[in-house]
């Protein structure tokens, strides 16, 4: 009776429309076409030291070595949906130090699987900006994929006297990444 | 899995049969019984009427504000990624919707006072479906576009985010009263018995990623943002737990809920026929004044707080000595802390989506055989002449609905033309946001004592019914008693 009942339903209302309507070809296959890639952005890491700060520690020597856990980049959902990246480095320098900077990227057994060093003059009048692609253009994607870990090392080149004449004498190193992900 | 994505599919873009809040072609076409739902107070002459259950009220209705099936799904040769920037997310706004009802009438059953014949009496039941969901503008650009790129800078709306829904049977008792030879009001007692419901309104909040004032790029993001459900997790827990015998699980969840095992809800409608003159027929009605009270199987989900993040920051020589390697997790732990996700099972009230219809109609075009000539109960003849004399109508109505975001309108010019008591026709040409081009015709058809009446909306659309924007078909049978045959 149930099932009668349903066929008399289904006819009243589908006849009705076969007569009555029509419609241009229709693709819903079209429907597996689509690409959904949002472009992400993100600050990474700040930095930031003063003169006196490098003095302290003395010269020809690490100011400050940090490594940091960084499992964003090797989250299931990023190895998967990445398809490209680009980091962005920009360093300001008002101390009268020559600075070295490296940024290692360490897989989880502390491999190192890639390095971004910089070479910081004293008294740098303009900031640096170093651009880093990842990707078809760029450095192989799954360094991004397998870091499990971001080591920062600053040092001094100079020595630990010299003070610069800037009121406020620093060092800072800004990082920041934007990725391409493949939602679909 | 895919049967719970199906269901959120089904309810959220109201795939399937779906039936137009908005019923302009029925609305005060007074020969049809089920205008007594969309007013209370219209104009009843028959001595009783019963319609043939879940057939009695049967339509079928989609509706899109802003992009359709066409738009997308043409087979034109264009790439369909293509197409859906330029169609959906350069083209439609947050005010935008997606918006359907489903009406399914299981019994409706009316009958004249014995003792009061001034008075019609009528009960009955009906399921129904109404859902919303606006367009989410902004989180649709930044799920495709994202923060980053030519997005540095913008503000996404988080209010964007605005749905509600649910599904209750109806059961119903109203009385329609004629007070005078010129004035007739009604009134409808509704107690609602919920299947589901869901509401995310009211949200506020924004997400920004500007350049920063340290790091490069700063993200912030304020939100207040909160889904309510009644109803929705234990049909989940059914999909989750087998694919074979769902379908019964769920018949037998939605039966129990939908005869008054679920959550209640109270509500009534109003509405009154005034006519200042013979010709002239001023109506008006208010439905669904009512509220559901969600206590069962609620499941609430929140996003509240602020937070912003310019990465991890070390500052010389004041964190010289923090060698804490977790530096990430911690800030992410903190972004958490300042805009936590939260679950929680509060009661919560919902209101019912109200309506509002009025109309003006000038009847003309003496002579025509009254439709109510063989109506033994007396009650709608005025001296000598029985009204349904005129064999033409023109008017005008009003509908509104009040939708989360909105109150939407839609403006109805008609034409109505009776050949004697056997057929009636009725034609619309409606205004709303969903088209301007909405030209329907209804067909009553008296067979003795069987009354047949059918309704196609948006005619025009039928040509190539994916490029619709509004689409809708309704029927219904009943027995209607004009004497005491």
């Amino acid at each position: 009776m149930k099932g009668f009942l349903g066929r008399l339903l289904l006819a009243f209302i589908l006849v009705p429309l076969i007569f009555c309507s029509c419609t241009e070809e229709q693709d819903f296959n079209q429907f597996n076409d689509l690409q959904i890639t949002p472009l992400v952005a993100s600050s990474l890491i700040y930095l930031e030291s003063d003169e006196a700060t490098i003095n302290a520690v003395g010269g020809l020597g690490n100011f400050y070595v940090q490594t940091i856990n960084f499992d964003a980049f090797n989250e299931q959902f990023v190895s998967e949906n990445l398809l490209e990246g680009t980091l962005f480095y920009e360093i300001d320098n008002t101390t009268s130090k020559q600075l070295a900077i490296t940024i290692e990227f360490l897989d989880a057994a502390n491999n190192v699987l890639d390095v971004e060093s910089f070479d910081v003059q004293p008294n740098q009048p303009t900031t640096f900006m170093r651009e880093v692609d990842y990707g078809p253009t760029g450095k192989n994607l799954n360094i991004l994929r397998e870091t499990s870990s971001i080591r920062v090392a600053a040092s001094n080149l100079s020595d630990s006297t010299s003070i610069s004449s800037d009121p406020e004498p620093k060092v800072i190193l800004r990082t920041a990444a934007e990725f391409l992900f493949q939602l679909k | 899995m895919r049967l719970k994505r199906l269901f959120c599919t089904f309810i959220l873009m109201g795939v399937g049969y779906l039936y137009g809040q908005n019923k302009q072609i029925l609305y005060d076409f007074y020969e049809i019984p089920q205008s007594l739902m969309l007013n209370p107070g219209v104009k009843t002459s028959e001595k009783w009427h019963a319609g043939i259950p879940v057939l009695s009220g049967l339509s079928l209705q989609a509706g899109t504000s802003g992009v359709t099936v066409n738009d997308l799904f043409a087979n034109d040769g264009i790439d369909f990624t293509t197409k859906v920037r330029e169609r959906v997310l350069d083209a439609m706004t947050r005010r935008d919707d997606f918006s359907s009802t489903v009406q399914i009438e299981l019994l409706n059953i009316g009958f004249r006072g014995r003792n009061r014949p001034d008075d019609y009496y009528s009960f009955g039941m009906y399921l129904e479906n109404d859902v919303v969901v606006y367009w989410p503008k902004d989180l649709a650009l930044l799920a495709f576009e994202g923060n980053g790129g030519n997005n540095i800078g913008r503000s996404f709306d988080l209010g964007d985010l605005s749905l509600r829904g649910e599904m209750a049977s109806v059961f119903h008792f109203g009385i329609n009263r004629k007070l005078s030879n010129v004035l007739t009001v009604g009134a409808r007692a509704k107690l609602y018995s919920g299947v589901y419901q869901f509401q995310s309104i009211q949200n506020t909040g924004s997400f920004i990623t500007t350049q920063g004032q340290n790091n490069i790029y700063v993200s912030s993001i304020v939100a207040d943002m909160q889904l309510q459900t009644a109803g929705i997790e234990p049909v989940f827990d059914i999909l989750d737990e087998n694919e074979s015998g769902e379908g019964k699980e769920l018949t037998r969840l939605f039966s129990k809920r939908a005869f008054l095992g679920g959550n209640l809800g109270l509500g009534m409608d109003l509405g009154f026929s005034y006519n200042p003159d013979p010709q002239l027929t001023i109506t008006g009605s208010m439905l669904d004044i009512g509220f559901m009270n969600n206590s069962k199987d609620v499941k609430n989900y929140t996003l509240r707080g602020n937070a912003s993040t310019e990465g991890v920051t070390v500052f010389l020589p004041e964190d010289i000595n923090n060698v804490d390697n977790d530096l990430w997790q911690e800030l992410v732990d903190d972004i958490e802390e300042s805009l936590p996700y939260e679950e929680n099972e509060s009661t919560y009230i919902s209101l019912r989506p109200v309506k509002v219809y009025g109309s003006i109609r000038y009847d003309f075009g003496e002579g025509g055989e009254s439709s109510f000539e063989n109506c033994g109960c007396a009650v709608n003849k005025q001296g000598r002449r029985t009204e349904g004399f005129y064999r033409n109508s023109v008017g005008g109505q009003l509908f509104m609905i009040k939708r989360p975001r909105e109150i939407q309108y839609a403006l109805t010019g008609f034409y109505q033309r009776r050949f004697g008591r056997v057929l009636s026709l009725k034609g619309t040409y409606t205004i709303d946001k969903y088209s301007w081009t909405n030209v329907g015709l209804g067909l009553n058809l008296q067979a003795g004592s069987v009354n047949f009446y059918i309704m196609g909306d948006n005619l025009m659309s039928y040509r190539n019914i994916a490029d619709s924007h509004y689409a809708s078909l309704q029927f219904g049978i009943n027995i209607i008693s004009w004497n005491d045959n």
